[in-house]
């Protein structure tokens, strides 16, 4: 369980992160939330689709890292074998937290956030690693990339949301129905994941499309698309690890 | 060709005819130069009976025609789920006496049937316990989906629990804003007939004006509750009482308030065998409705009120009863003329098991989807309408007879439900039959049955009817799969509690957040 501590440049003067270790938050995720922003730079390695938050039934962007629970198939050596680490992974072991500590109504204009780190996490470490001050109680660089990373998810929720609103209010969904069958013969069925109905798309209208080109979003639609396609790739990976482990019976 | 049937005119403003008016229009609406005007006339002096706060899975179809959001109805009606009927103290009052009408079919139905190898067994389990995993999942306050569930789907199946008033508004809206309809608020004051005997037109007294008018129609359909305006009063179609079969007259209802914002839904109907009638209790999500429905012949106001109070506890003091006189019956036709009646107007048997609104969507269903294209072709149509309903009405009053008939109840009331003389001849032939055989689908073989023959093995089951088998031998394939149905009945109860969160859980979820289309 993590465990949220805000971070104070007094208290944590000493305080060192490994960005090696903090990758190991991301071992055991067969999909990551993705920003709007990440979309392109996701697109040449993972499928981009949409899940429903269990709680909420909200539907979020997801990159997909494997088919079965907790299966990371882009996990290998104790590392992200990845071209581009999703922002979601990238911030462990940093959140960001509300400060309404004392008491105060936030209001959202005046809300504050504060940056905390997670004390449980295994990147938290004694020696090596990044400091996140200096002795003069400064920032450090790395501290102000990860706050950086920490905004950029900030704006990115929102941005991703309205995103996504859109493509509801178009009827742009479909969901994903995945049967796969491996190579060692092992077939497992996906359920609850939903991406670009491809029909829907071609069958827009001018108007529409150029609504969702000035949004901006028309690349991130195509991105989608194209995407899917990386789920051949998953399935590769998944067949070379099924192999390996055929192998070291 | 003759004049086409264009103009609809629908006198009652209840869940009825904004039921029919919504069907009606959203089935006819798309084509505009054919188009089909529906006009609802709505008294803005009479109320709303606001009959049957329960539903019938047929509802999830019925709100998908109209086209709202399974959210919008959960938000503006107060509903909640339903997951079926438990009945208690139906056979001799004790307290743990219970049996499940579910909204599934037992395990394995389409198969083979469950029921002989449920007797054999002599399992310890009741008939729809080991059938059916919605029992479990009813008696545990589980709702029959997850808020990832797209809305109008389900993985267990599920009807409604609705506030009448709300829904009526709430279709209001959705049927003049977005399908239509047009609304106006005036009294008919009087019914203008042709020289062909056709209604021509109503006469109304508006509320805006002094001066009446006239509402001219193709055909007429009357929703205007108990008093039957059109059909019963103008056409002066007879009343079939049948109070012969079914005795209840009367009906005292109160709103039950939640002792908090945390207390349990129950996400099934609970009907409780009294003295002289059953008290039903439904959740909705804001408030109970409970009511007590009894035999004037077998007990007194007074005492059905003390019955109520005894049910509901201390709080009845500060509640305020309702009383509605209730007649057991229905019209010989439903249809006359150019006028058909759908709801109260049409007929009305006591509230087990839900039937009032399901006959208001079959009818508007049948409307909308057979709608005469003229005048001429209207008589063949209503003769349909007139055979599958009187059909429909017979089979329903059977079905809720059956409930009565094998209580082992000694009040006066449960004696004279027994009497032969009181059981319609048909009920009294399929029970001869299933003395040896159990309800299947061949004794239910039209196209316009109303419960299928699962229903009928639910409640006889459950009742402790008991099916002689032993003239037939069950072979080792029929006790291999009886066996494997009940092992996967076993299984699915336990993913179902795995699985679904609380009733309360989940309709405050769609309060928050609401269902996904998809």
């Amino acid at each position: 369980m993590a465990k949220l501590v805000s971070l104070h440049n007094s208290i944590h003067q000493e305080l060192r992160i490994s960005p090696e270790k903090a990758e190991y938050h991301g071992a055991e995720l067969n999909m990551v939330p993705v920003m709007l922003s990440e979309f392109l730079k996701l697109a040449v390695q993972f499928p981009i689709a949409l899940t429903k938050n269990k709680e909420t039934g909200k539907f979020a962007c997801v990159a997909m890292l494997g088919f079965a629970e907790k299966e990371n198939l882009f996990w290998q050596h104790s590392k992200l074998d990845t071209l581009y680490t999703p922002l979601h992974i990238f911030r462990q072991p940093f959140f960001l937290g509300r400060n309404d500590a004392e008491g105060h109504s936030v209001t959202d204009s005046d809300q504050q956030y504060v940056v905390c780190f997670d004390a449980e996490s295994n990147s938290v470490v004694s020696e090596g690693g990044e400091l996140l001050f200096t002795s003069a109680g400064e920032e450090t660089p790395y501290l102000q990339k990860m706050k950086a990373v920490l905004a950029e998810l900030l704006d990115g929720e929102t941005r991703t949301h309205t995103f996504v609103e859109t493509l509801l209010e178009l009827g742009l969904l479909t969901s994903m129905q995945l049967d796969i069958t491996f190579a060692n013969g092992e077939s497992q069925r996906v359920n609850g994941m939903y991406t670009i109905d491809e029909k829907k798309l071609n069958a827009l209208s001018g108007d529409t499309v150029v609504r969702l080109h000035n949004e901006g979003y028309l690349a991130h639609i195509y991105a989608m698309v194209t995407s899917t396609g990386q789920i051949y790739s998953l399935i590769q990976k998944k067949n070379a690890r099924l192999s390996a482990a055929a192998l070291n019976v | 060709m003759e004049k086409p049937v264009r103009s609809i005119v629908i006198v009652g403003g209840g869940t009825a005819g904004w039921i029919t008016a919504g069907r009606i229009a959203a089935e006819h609406q798309h084509d505009s130069a054919q188009a089909v005007q529906v006009t609802l006339v709505e008294s803005p002096t009479i109320g709303i009976i606001g009959v049957g706060e329960g539903t019938w899975p047929t509802m999830r179809n019925t709100l998908m025609k109209l086209g709202v959001s399974e959210t919008d109805f959960f938000r503006e009606c107060n509903a909640s789920f339903k997951q079926g009927a438990k009945f208690a103290k139906w056979v001799n009052g004790a307290d743990d006496d219970f049996y499940y009408h579910p909204l599934m079919l037992p395990q394995g139905f389409q198969k083979g049937d469950l029921s002989s190898a449920w007797q054999r067994e002599g399992s310890a389990q009741s008939f729809s316990e080991a059938v059916c995993y919605q029992e479990a999942v009813c008696e545990h306050g589980l709702s029959p989906k997850l808020i990832t569930t797209p809305e109008f789907a389900s993985l267990a199946n599920y009807a409604y629990h609705l506030d009448a008033g709300k829904f009526a508004a709430f279709l209001q809206k959705h049927c003049t804003t977005k399908l239509g309809v047009k609304h106006v608020l005036a009294d008919v004051t009087r019914v203008v007939a042709a020289e062909s005997g056709d209604i021509a037109a109503v006469e109304v007294e508006r509320a805006e004006s002094n001066g009446s008018d006239q509402i001219a129609g193709d055909l007429f359909v009357d929703c205007t509750g108990f008093s039957s305006l059109l059909l019963g009063k103008h056409f002066e179609v007879p009343f079939v009482d049948r109070s012969d079969v079914l005795f209840i007259d009367r009906a005292i209802a109160v709103q039950v308030p939640y002792a908090d914002d945390d207390s349990p839904i129950a996400s099934h109907t609970i009907s409780t065998g009294q003295e002289a009638g059953w008290i039903w209790d439904i959740g909705l999500s804001n408030r109970r409705g409970v009511g007590y429905v009894y035999s004037s012949r077998h007990t007194t106001e007074t005492e059905a009120e003390s019955t109520l109070r005894n049910y509901v506890g201390d709080e009845f003091s500060e509640l305020s009863p309702r009383k509605i006189p209730i007649t057991s019956g229905h019209r010989e036709l439903f249809w006359k003329n150019n006028c058909v009646a759908v709801g109260l107007s049409a007929g009305f048997l006591e509230p087990l098991e839900a039937s009032a609104l399901v006959l208001v969507e079959l009818s508007a269903e049948m409307i909308a989807e057979q709608l005469p294209a003229c005048r001429s072709v209207m008589d063949i149509t209503a003769k349909r309408f007139n055979e599958t309903f009187l059909y429909r009405w017979d089979r329903i009053v059977d079905f809720l007879k059956l409930h009565y008939i094998l209580s082992e109840r000694e009040e006066p009331f449960w004696v004279d439900n027994r009497k032969p003389e009181s059981i319609p001849d048909s009920l009294q032939a399929l029970m001869s039959l299933w003395k040896f055989r159990a309800p299947g689908d061949h004794d239910f073989t039209s196209n316009n049955e109303v419960f299928p023959a699962a229903s009928y093995q639910y409640v006889l089951y459950g009742m402790g009817f008991k099916t002689n088998m032993n003239w037939r031998s069950a072979s080792d394939a029929e006790r291999m799969f009886a066996q494997e149905q009940f092992a996967l009945n076993e299984r699915a109860v336990r993913q179902a509690l795995d699985t679904l969160p609380s009733n309360r859980e989940l309709i405050s979820k769609i309060k928050q957040y609401g269902f996904a289309a998809i």
